[in-house]
């Protein structure tokens, strides 16, 4: 049942997008975990297809400067920051045992539950180590060190870029904000033993409530459970295996799943958000919830 | 280049002043540098020239090889080597030059996002051009990279070189791109370079910063090396603001040049 909803929730996002994946999976998880190993660096030429597709629909108040702007952004986001959260979930020795391997090991059918974390963990490791050009890197202090010092780096200049505004351009959301959005959520939400990246970005005040801003308004029962979230973790020391937690770890798990993604579940939301707020985001969470019950 | 290098750069070299001696290694000019590696250099060239640091140009086969990181260019200052603009501009700003000083956090955090963008799809689709087309890659590149080594050793090198830009570009997505693909890439981002310059003489309007020196570097190399076609350049000339911004840079700075939009490399 929840795999419906984690299809219909990445099922949007892949529709947009011209996958390369051909089978289809047997869950909903499965397109949204491929799409995340897609989803690495050649972002930007896919958004620019996007963007020039909805000849910037949900862009289209935004200034040719602006546009230009969102490309250069984006590519920024690519480059420094995308690899260390990549690093962060899949490739840090703590953090991939204790959180993103445990998680997939109860959450996806034998026998892929033993076979598909190991095989996206190295193929992580090898990805890095051919961008680096370093054929001998290993996961440790140094390699952590150099991608999240990019990753700090790229966070603060985010947050330079937005000062005190709700929105990177102004009053109301585009895809930029979207696409960071989508980077930094699963930061904020999915608790690490390891979260020097967590760290910072709740260090940058403005940067925390922007994401905070939206989820409150276009997730709002995420939200709502977040508080109880904290507490429960601290409780048990970050443990996903307890019953009570379940569903909200898999509420969490389609955030982490479709993160890099949810800029293109945004940008058909946001199109058609922008003209009736409320009424269309409600099919969309009522859905999930039915489907978890 | 390692975080630790340049902290230590950093902190050894404040107090020195820029030497008369300081000198920058590429490749060999007319038979050997490629179109990616002479965009980087002339990059590097233009950024230590628009801060008034002299600098020789030497010309080595194996300036690869020297290189700290693997990378052309690198700079030889004093006892100090420094490879790609990036940690460049660090050093020098731990020398006391810096052209990005006046601008403010949003400026400069504009100025790294866009020297992004022209990492990841100007100097990424010169780097696909080069290798994974294969009529570039065997009339220029390949022919070009080998020239200063003879045989077996000239083929070996080429093809190890392909076969590990072509592993790159696998990693980051880029295998599966069509040669038209990758111009329409080149296309999006000047058409982005050439919104944001807008009517301004540069990135910033009176001064120039790394970001002019590093949008110079590619779209003078891209404008005056003979390729296979001239789709590449073609695609900047359809942007006129782009074009004087960089004959503006080529002016101003390299006097020596001037007038100097022809063909270069053969």
């Amino acid at each position: 049942k929840q795999s419906k909803a984690y299809a219909k929730f990445a099922g949007a996002p892949l529709k947009v997008h011209k996958i390369t994946n051909p089978w289809r999976s047997p869950t909903g998880i499965l397109p949204a975990l491929k799409t995340r190993e897609e989803g690495s660096f050649s972002q930007p030429s896919k958004i620019i297809i996007q963007l020039r597709k909805q000849k910037y629909n949900a862009d289209y108040d935004l200034s040719a400067k602006e546009c230009a702007d969102t490309l250069a952004f984006v590519s920024l986001l690519e480059e420094k920051l995308l690899p260390a959260l990549i690093y962060t979930h899949w490739v840090d020795a703590k953090n991939y045992v204790d959180v993103t391997r445990r998680w997939y090991a109860e959450n996806i059918p034998f026998p892929l539950n033993f076979l598909l974390p190991n095989r996206i963990h190295g193929r992580q490791l090898e990805r890095l180590r051919l961008v680096r050009g370093d054929p001998t890197l290993e996961p440790g202090e140094q390699l952590e060190k150099e991608l999240y010092h990019d990753a700090l780096e790229c966070m603060t200049l985010l947050s330079q870029r937005l000062g005190s505004q709700k929105f990177f351009f102004g009053d109301s959301p585009s895809s930029l904000d979207a696409y960071v959005f989508g980077h930094l959520a699963p930061l904020l939400k999915i608790k690490l033993p390891n979260g020097k990246l967590q760290q910072h970005l709740n260090s940058l005040d403005n940067l925390r409530q922007f994401c905070t801003n939206i989820l409150v308004l276009y997730f709002p029962s995420e939200s709502r459970e977040a508080p109880a979230k904290k507490v429960s973790n601290h409780a048990d020391g970050g443990d996903f295996d307890n019953e009570p937690h379940k569903r909200r770890n898999q509420i969490l798990s389609v955030l982490f799943a479709v993160g890099a993604m949810l800029g293109y579940a945004f940008l058909s939301g946001i199109i058609t958000i922008k003209h009736t707020p409320a009424r269309l985001e409600e099919p969309h969470v009522d859905e999930e919830e039915e489907e978890e019950d | 280049d390692s975080l630790l290098g340049e902290v230590l750069v950093v902190e050894l070299n404040t107090a020195e002043p820029w030497p008369e001696n300081a000198t920058l290694y590429q490749p060999l000019r007319e038979d050997q540098i490629l179109l990616s590696d002479c965009a980087s250099s002339l990059a590097v060239q233009a950024y230590l020239r628009m801060c008034g640091l002299p600098v020789r140009v030497c010309c080595r086969a194996n300036a690869e090889y020297m290189s700290p990181s693997g990378k052309v260019p690198f700079i030889h200052v004093g006892n100090q080597v420094v490879s790609e603009l990036g940690p460049i501009v660090q050093f020098t700003k731990a020398k006391g030059h810096s052209l990005s000083d006046g601008l403010d956090d949003v400026q400069r955090a504009e100025m790294k996002a866009y020297m992004e963008l022209v990492n990841n799809m100007l100097l990424t689709a010169e780097l696909y051009i080069q290798w994974c087309d294969d009529t570039t890659s065997s009339e220029i590149t390949r022919p070009r990279y080998s020239s200063p080594y003879s045989w077996p050793l000239n083929h070996i090198l080429a093809y190890q070189k392909q076969w590990e830009v072509r592993r790159k570009m696998n990693a980051i997505g880029w295998a599966g791109k069509t040669l038209e693909q990758v111009y329409e890439d080149v296309s999006q981002c000047c058409q982005a370079l050439s919104q944001r310059l807008g009517t301004q003489p540069y990135f910033f309007n009176k001064q120039p910063t790394e970001l002019d020196a590093l949008v110079f570097g590619h779209l003078f190399t891209i404008l005056t090396t003979r390729l296979t076609s001239d789709e590449l350049s073609e695609k900047i000339k359809s942007y006129s603001n782009l074009l004087s911004f960089c004959r503006r840079i080529e002016q101003t700075y390299f006097e020596e040049m001037n007038g100097l939009i022809i063909i270069v490399q053969t």
